[in-house]
């Protein structure tokens, strides 16, 4: 019985050391917390929120406000990055504000949408599951719309190209923050055709005078996914047409969707490995149909292939092992490492904190009782839609 | 002459087998035939489709394909033999992937190269291998325990219990990634003893190298067969499994061995994580998830019933190996990926089938 015990409490002791060894290393978290707690309370006793409204000083006609925020999955690093940066600009605004996890599930999301809208929040912003489905994202608006709050969507698609302005039109407290879901492929294809065009002889590891690229792709049917995975090659086929030089060519011929996919739908670094290994122990410069360019959609499919290759031999970065060109989309911390190794040759910029920013400065709008988007001209706004908001991408090859 | 002893055993055996085959009539005999062939169609199935494979895609038999099948199974090798122990047990265990991804991720912090810019501990120097392998063992070991320990004290379905601790890791894991401003970017830039150790490789098979984990996973099954097959807990377990009731009357402490059971599992699990780290090279939150399911896959596979108390640790190698090369293959015939699915949700729901008809003839 002593025994078990002194197991029990050991055990007891490991856990929270973990947990406190967490909270306390934080830089930024602990202090996001506390106004959160402070923040929440205030929304429910009045008097509370009144002493926030004195410190918050001149930011005062904002401590109302009661910000919602839901983000599609907490795992996803694009979406880390966004919301630490967004985390910090609320506090910053001194609002109220709850994060949620959707956790990858729309039903979910739906259900916290439904508690939030029921504890009084003020506004929200939603970063939807489902990508580029009208009925996921019209049901949202219309339980905004019940409630007569405004709401921000960000970064995921609320409708496809052919519906533009079905949802987002449909309701004037509305807006959409994103990016332009072929914009990042458009680059990434014409980042690739520059750098084939400058570096074709080099690229060409069997001399056959043609390219053939592998492409990992990160998900089935999410619009992004699909057309990174469709422009990544097209603009880069036509760059390299312009040129008079030959088409990339797809290294499995036998294989038709030209995409291998990670079949749990994650973007997965695993996944782009687990493919690459094996594509390399038929695909390699002993046969003389080595995979000479990587084409990934995000970066973490792209550190997964490049760890496959390095086991081979390549790229390690060293000057005298030999480099495929792999190219990624995000421009995580790691994925600038690895370009500025020489491990890695591009990736596009998703800028997470112009989407945070941009965010906020809605909020403060939506907040303030002022239309959405007021004072958005500065913005690159969407030709169709007048409250689409696009942050732009930008190519990324090292500092 | 023990080789000759069983030699001799072997061949009297097969003697002995045919002169029964013999004795028995025409229905018997196409009974027999039935049976064999029933009870070992997955693995017929299998040589069909490496046969058609190879005729499809002659570069699926050379060295390079086989180290990459070997070495590709080896990695799922550790979480396979871990999870096992818990299906003997009736139970099973849905926190493995989030522990693996949880570990991987602790491995990672841990062996960051100092140079790296992003490094999540900036002051902290590149730890021995081996302590970190003992910190993710322990790590794994205590997660592997709290689940061992409500399901045995509080007699809660493991189903459960997992369940609970997953989501707890998985939160764990979430806070981990975000901490020290890494804000839940990508944890790579791994020191390159590291990625040596585990990645590196010391024997080459006719000029392909073959992976270090691989060696660690022979390491592993190893271990593993001792503690099944020659030492007491192993005997327990399966008596647990089997009837726990009837294992607590003959004197087996049933709620240590069951608790000892997913401790090990968890151990399993935080070595599979060490390997991941630094085989995918990328860790982040989503790193492990469904690993489980392919881990109970194998396993059922390989003849580690969900009725309990049977199973080998051949068999659950025998299951990853199986499983891979159906995967492996998948890929060489270049099959449509949503066709892939249905594949493999097929090839699980057979490979059920055919153990659980095993055990109700048995019945």
């Amino acid at each position: 019985m002593k025994k078990r015990f002194l197991a029990t409490m050991l055990c007891l002791t490991m856990a929270v050391t973990l947990f406190t060894g967490c909270s306390s290393s934080k830089n930024n978290t602990p202090k996001n917390n506390s106004t959160k707690e402070t923040s929440t309370d205030s929304s429910k006793a009045d008097n509370e929120a009144e002493n926030v409204v004195d410190t918050a000083g001149d930011k005062a006609d904002l401590s109302d406000a009661n910000v919602a925020v839901f983000y599609y999955t907490y795992s996803d690093t694009y979406i880390a990055s966004v919301r630490t940066a967004l985390d910090k600009q609320l506090d910053s605004l001194g609002v109220t504000y709850q994060d949620y996890d959707s956790n990858s599930n729309q039903t979910t999301q739906n259900e916290q949408i439904d508690t939030a809208i029921s504890t009084g929040a003020t506004l929200l912003i939603v970063n939807i599951v489902t990508s580029g489905s009208v009925d996921a994202s019209q049901a949202i608006v219309d339980k905004a719309s019940a409630a007569g709050i405004p709401i921000i969507f960000f970064n995921r698609a609320v409708e496809g190209d052919a519906e533009e302005g079905t949802v987002l039109g449909s309701y004037d407290k509305c807006a959409f923050v994103g990016t332009d879901a072929p914009e990042a492929g458009h680059m990434q294809g014409t980042m690739i055709g520059e750098y084939v065009v400058k570096n074709f002889d080099s690229i060409d590891l069997n001399g056959d005078g043609k390219i053939s690229y592998a492409m990992f792709m990160g998900q089935l049917g999410n619009v992004e996914a699909i057309y990174r995975t469709q422009y990544g090659v097209e603009d880069a086929n036509a760059v390299l047409k312009a040129n008079n030089l030959p088409e990339l060519e797809y290294f499995d011929s036998s294989n038709s969707d030209r995409y291998q996919v990670d079949q749990d739908g994650t973007w997965s670094a695993t996944a782009a490995n687990n493919y690459m290994t094996t594509n390399l122990s038929q695909f390699n410069e002993e046969n003389g149909n080595m995979i000479e360019l990587v084409i990934c959609n995000n970066d973490g499919m792209a550190e997964g292939a490049i760890s496959a290759l390095n086991v081979k031999g390549y790229n390690l970065g060293d000057g005298t092992s030999k480099t495929i060109p792999v190219f990624g989309v995000d421009a995580t911390d790691a994925a600038k490492q690895l370009i500025a190794d020489g491990k890695m040759t591009g990736t596009i910029k998703q800028d997470a904190e112009g989407m945070a920013d941009c965010i906020a400065f809605l909020t403060q709008n939506a907040a303030g009782g002022k239309n959405v988007m007021d004072g958005t001209d500065s913005y690159n706004i969407s030709a169709n839609v007048s409250n689409k908001i696009y942050i732009p991408y930008a190519t990324y090859t090292g500092e | 002459m023990i080789c000759m002893g069983v030699k001799m055993n072997m061949v009297s055996n097969v003697k002995q087998g045919f002169v029964n085959y013999k004795e028995l009539d025409k229905k018997d005999k196409f009974n027999f035939w039935k049976e064999a062939l029933i009870n070992n169609a997955l693995y017929i199935l299998l040589i069909i489709a490496v046969i058609y494979t190879y005729t499809q895609n002659q570069r699926f038999l050379t060295v390079n394909s086989i180290v990459n099948i070997v070495s590709l199974s080896a990695a799922n090798i550790p979480i396979a033999c871990g999870i096992a122990g818990c299906i003997v047990l009736t139970g099973t265990d849905l926190s493995a992937g989030r522990i693996v991804g949880l570990t991987a991720c602790i491995s990672a912090s841990l062996l960051q190269s100092a140079t790296y810019a992003t490094k999540m501990f900036p002051n902290l120097p590149v730890l021995p291998i081996p302590l970190v392998i003992l910190i993710v063992i322990i790590v794994g070991g205590i997660i592997g325990w709290v689940n061992g320990f409500f399901v045995a004290k509080f007699q809660l379905h493991p189903f459960i219990v997992t369940l609970a601790t997953q989501l707890i890791v998985y939160g764990l894991l979430l806070m981990y990634i975000m901490i020290n401003g890494n804000n839940g970017q990508p944890l790579s830039g791994l020191d390159k003893s590291f990625k040596t150790f585990v990645t590196g490789s010391v024997v080459s098979l006719f000029g392909v190298p073959i992976p270090n984990y691989v060696w660690y996973a022979c390491i592993v099954v190893a271990i593993m067969w001792f503690i099944w097959n020659k030492t007491t807990f192993g005997k327990n377990m399966f008596a647990v499994g089997s009837n726990p009731e009837a294992a607590n009357v003959s004197g087996v402490n049933v709620m240590k061995t069951t608790i000892m059971v997913h401790t090990l599992a968890g151990c399993m699990y935080g070595i599979t994580g060490f390997i991941e780290s630094a085989r995918i090279g990328s860790n982040q939150a989503n790193t492990g998830l469904n690993y489980e399911c392919d881990a109970i896959a194998a396993c059922v596979i390989g003849g580690v019933s969900f009725v309990g108390g049977t199973g080998k640790i051949r068999g659950v190698v025998l299951g990853v190996f199986l499983l891979r090369i159906i995967f492996v293959a998948l890929n060489f015939l270049s099959i449509n990926q949503n066709t892939q699915y249905i594949i493999k949700g097929l090839i699980i729901l057979i490979a059920c089938a055919i153990d659980m008809r095993k055990y109700l003839v048995r019945k």
